[in-house]
Order: C-alpha cells, then structure tokens, then sequence
C-alpha cells in the first residue's frame, strides 16, 4: 500500500465496533416494520381489506422481536460504555424503549378480531410507535455523526 | 414520554372493567340484559384442567333420579342418535387438522384452547361412529362396537327410510342401513357436499331430517368469530342448510346464526329449533347463546348484530339493510354456555319434563370464571319456552372450577325415554333414568 489516500486508513474499532454493527443493523429491522405497519394500518382503516391487517400484526410481532434484540445489544453496549460518555445516547434508548412497550401494547390490540384490532386504538398507537421510532433513529445518527467528527 | 406512556396505557385498558356483580339469571330468557360491548388487551379466559371421570365418580342428577355410565372407552363422542329400533349411535370425531395460521394469535389461542382436552390417560379423538346395543334396558350395552370408521370429523346422523345419512364436515352421506345391522360396510354415497377447509373453523355439521322424511337440514357454522379470516370464508355459513333428500338439491334455509347445532323439530309440528353459540371477545356477559326456532328465508344477525340490532362493533363493511331485518331470537341460555345438544322431552319416565328440552352445554373458555358445563333443561308450554332454565345434569366441573371432569355436548333419549348425554371429555355416554327405575316397571314419576 504505497499511496494511502489521507482520511481512508482503516479504522480500528475493536471489539466494540461489533457490538455497534449489530446493534444497528438489528435497530434497523424496527425502525422498518413499525413505520411500514402504520402505512398497512392506514391502508386497513381505508379499505377493510383484512390483508392488510394481518399485514400489521406480523410486522408488530416481527418488530418486537429483531427491536427486542437490537435494545438487549445496545443495552450491552451501554454497560460496557457506562464510564465514559454514552449519556449522550439517553434520548434514543428512552424513545426505543417506549416505542417498543408500546408495540407491546399495539400487538395486542392488534390481536383484536376485525375493526376494532385497528380502528382507532391500534392505527393511534401504529402512528405513535413509527414517529418514536423514526425520531429514536433520527437521534442516534445525528449523535452518531457529531462524534465522528 | 412517562406521562405518553401512562395515558396510552390507560386508554387502552380503560375498557377492561369486569363485572362481578352481573346476574347470570337476567340472561336466561327471551330477553336478556345485554351490557355494553367491551373490547380487550387480553380477551376474558377461564379455562379449567381436563381430568376426566375415575373412582366412581358421576355427574350429578337431582334427588329422584340417577345418572350412570352407558358406554366408557369412548374416544370423543360428541353427538347422539337412537335408531328406531333402539339401537344408539354414539359420533365421536376428531377435529380436521391443518387450519391456517393466519394471525399470531391463532398459535396462541390454539395452545392455549387446545389444551382443554387432553389430559393423561385421555383418549385420541377418532371420527368413528360406535353402535351401542342396550335392548333390555339395564343400562349395561349388550354390544358397542364400531359401525363406521375412519369418517371425516362427523357430527350429525339422521337414519330416514332404508338410509343412513351422516353429516361429516365437508358433506352429507348416505350409507344403505337397516336397523338392526350391526355391522356396515356398504360404500357412501355423497348426498351434498358442505362448506369445509382449508379454513374451517366451526366444523360440527349437525343433521335432522323433516318429520315427513322429504328434507333435511344441515348446520353449517360461521368460520370465524367475528369474519376475521374474510368476507370469502363465510359464504354458505353461520346458516342452516335445506337439503331435498331424493336429489341432493341444496339452499341456505335460513342465517346469521353464527354456530347453530343439533336441530330438533319440535314434537308434532314443522317448527325446526336449533341451538346457537354466539360471539365471543365482546365481554363475559356477551353476547349470550341461545335456542331459538328457525324461519324460512330469515336472518338472525350475525355478523353485524345480535338480538335483533345491536350493532356489533368488530365488522366492517355494515350492512343497514340487512340489520334492519334480523330477527331476534327466542330464549337465551346464558353467555359462553356453549349449548351443542338440543333434545325435546317425548318420553314418559319424567311425565315432568315432557314438552320441554334439555340442552347440553359445552361450558364456557370466553368468562374469567368457568360457565355452563351442564344440561339445563327448558320449560315448554304451547310450543313455545317459557319459563326460566334450570339445571338438571349438573357436577362436569368441580365446585372450586379448577377441574374439568366432563363436558357434554349431545343429548338424546333412548326408548324407554331415559336422557342419553355424550361427554367429550370423560369419553363416556352417560344414561339418566329416575332413581331405582327398571326396565319393565311401571315407571314411577319422581317428585319434581
């Protein structure tokens, strides 16, 4: 390597650098299903076409499920990041946290049978669920950014 | 965000309130107390360990009369049928396999449901239908033996002028019986097929035929609670069907009845009753199940409504039009009782009860305490019920509701008129005939 191009070294992560992959790309899954499970709400509460609905429930569980793992990762994370300065991250894990209960909450709404698994709680709190999830996301890159620099 | 978290909650379980202080009784009737619909996080769930009977243990019957085991080693009966010769049909069936997981939930509730059957020492279910022989009357069969096997999860059976029809859960078949046989091993022939799979969510088709022999009449119930699997899924269901006997020839006599079962005319006249499970999931106290007669052409609410034009909140599109014609219906027996067996009284061992019927009550999963689970019995007068229900075959579920011993389903007589009860879960028909009564004697109508 004669010519190293100045600002492409490769990065020494470590071990951590691991931990911080996995937990985006597993934080990566909620963000998706959430924000997708609110548009397959709105498209139920607009047509009544049960597709949609079952749709949303599968999403919500898929959800929950890749959101569970990628919180255990970043909770991980944090305990080992403890001492120096991850309160910089607080917001996000507050809003992930909420938008995950609150999922919680929506899958079983959503194990409702017909209009009222949707109709007006469960597409209330799809919405509520994918604006905290996007802001957590928002939050964490705009902090993720400000660190590199 | 604590305070977004705790109104959200709130608002969500604010429609989660029980009841304790509800009156059963005010739901036994014509014209039951209905409470406002609920909707839940966790809809109410009661059910109680399956045992099964041992040690001699029985049912219990009121003072005057006695309760004992007909036939054991049954593998799931459901529905009961006596030949005119006396001979009795016991249907056992196994449910189908294979329904589509369409939702999270329908894993769950399948474990969780599931489960309320199988117990160890248990049998497997077997659709088979089993001849049981008593011909004098002791309550000790001479013969129980199995007449047909391996059927596609029957229920209904009907044995009209050199035929035997039986209702598996896809179709009506006709088998060349003469009673008397004990054996069958004539080839079926397929009558008219019924609404079954892939999704087949209530799938007893139960069966009686016309008193002058020309029709029968099949149930075919909802697939769904509350058309959760889709509109596609419901058609020719939640109804009773009409089917000529000579051609097969088919219609829907009459719907909106959401799980109707075990037709019975009424003694003497063309008034066809049914018993009916209502839906689920809108509180413990809705929406009660019923008997009620069936019309011609009529339409008894379900999806949309029940009891006439209470609008059920779970089903979109509405249908104005339709709920404006639903006819509610005649006596209600109590919410999540589960009434499957439907017998009118034409005996004379209880001179008492004759004209009236007794309805076996599955018992209930959809209360947070166990309902039902008994044989109630409903006056008569002119025709028509009348009066309140009272429990006759009482003692499947044990005080404390932690055990479930038994639970019937069908219920028939047998000629000498003792009452006949299949029990699903203690595998066992059960006879009951008035205290010290033989076959022979003069009956001696017990004290009511």
């Amino acid at each position: 390597m004669a010519d190293q191009i100045p600002g492409d070294e490769p990065v020494r992560t470590g071990r951590r650098g691991a931990l911080d992959a996995l937990h985006a790309v597993l934080g990566a899954f909620p963000v998706a299903y959430f924000t997708l499970a609110f548009i397959t709400d709105i498209a139920y509460s607009r047509s009544t076409n049960l597709q949609w609905q079952y749709f949303s429930i599968w999403l919500i569980v898929a959800g929950l499920v890749m959101g569970g793992f990628a919180i255990l990762f970043g909770g991980i994370e944090w305990l080992i990041r403890r001492p120096r300065a991850a309160h910089g991250y607080r917001w996000h894990a507050l809003l992930t946290i909420a938008a995950w209960l609150l999922a919680l909450l929506n899958a079983f709404v959503h194990s409702r049978d017909g209009w009222t698994a949707v109709v007006p709680q469960g597409l209330i709190l799809s919405g509520v669920v994918a604006l905290l999830m996007l802001l957590a996301a928002g939050m964490s890159a705009f902090r993720w950014g400000r660190d590199a620099r | 965000m604590k305070r977004l978290l705790t109104a959200a909650a709130l608002v969500a379980l604010a429609a989660c309130s029980r009841e304790p202080n509800f009156d059963d009784r005010s739901q036994i009737g014509p014209d039951p107390v209905l409470p406002k619909p609920q909707q839940f996080l966790v809809p109410p769930i009661g059910v109680s360990k399956p045992q099964g009977w041992s040690g001699g243990r029985t049912p219990h019957v009121p003072a005057g009369y006695q309760i004992k085991a007909l036939a054991t080693g049954l593998a799931n009966p459901r529905f009961i049928y006596t030949l005119p010769n006396g001979d009795i049909l016991a249907v056992q069936a196994a449910p189908p396999s294979g329904e589509p997981v369409k939702r999270p939930k329908d894993i769950v509730f399948g474990m969780v449901l599931g489960s309320v059957h199988n117990y160890p020492g248990g049998r497997p279910p077997k659709s088979r239908i089993t001849l049981i022989r008593d011909a004098d009357g002791d309550g000790v069969p001479e013969i129980q033996q199995t007449l047909l096997d391996n059927l596609n999860s029957p229920f209904g059976v009907s044995w009209v002028d050199g035929m035997l029809y039986v209702a598996n859960t896809d179709g009506v078949v006709a088998y060349p019986f003469t009673p008397g046989q004990t054996t069958l091993t004539a080839q079926p022939r397929v009558l008219t097929p019924l609404p079954a799979g892939p999704i087949n969510h209530h799938w007893t088709k139960s069966l009686v035929a016309s008193p002058d022999g020309s029709k029968l009449y099949a149930t075919v119930g909802s697939n769904s609670n509350i058309v959760e699997n889709g509109w596609d899924a419901e058609r020719g269901r939640a109804s009773v069907w009409e089917i000529d006997r000579k051609t097969g020839l088919s219609r829907e006599f009459a719907t909106g009845l959401r799980n109707a079962n075990s037709p019975v005319f009424y003694p003497g006249t063309n008034d066809l009753y049914v018993v009916v499970n209502e839906r689920d999931e809108l509180g413990e106290h809705l929406v009660p199940d019923y008997m009620t007669s069936v019309r011609d052409g009529a339409f008894y609410g379900w999806p949309y409504s029940y009891y006439g034009q209470h609008l059920d909140p779970r089903v979109r599109p509405q249908n104005p039009a339709l709920v404006a014609k639903a006819i509610p219906p005649d006596y209600a027996l109590g919410s999540h009782v589960a009434p499957l067996g439907l017998a009118f009284y034409t005996g004379s061992l209880f001179p008492q009860f004759r004209g009236g019927a007794f309805v076996g009550e599955h018992g209930s999963w959809d209360r947070y305490s166990p309902y039902g689970y008994k044989v109630a019995f409903v006056p008569f007068s002119n025709g028509k019920p009348s009066g309140k229900a009272l429990d006759f075959v009482t003692g499947f579920i044990d005080p404390g509701k932690d055990t479930v011993f038994g639970r019937p389903v069908g219920v028939a007589l047998d000629r000498f008129g003792a009452l006949l009860i299949a029990d699903d879960v203690g595998n066992t028909v059960w006879r009951v005939t008035p205290a010290n009564w033989k076959p022979g004697a003069v009956a001696q109508p017990p004290k009511a």
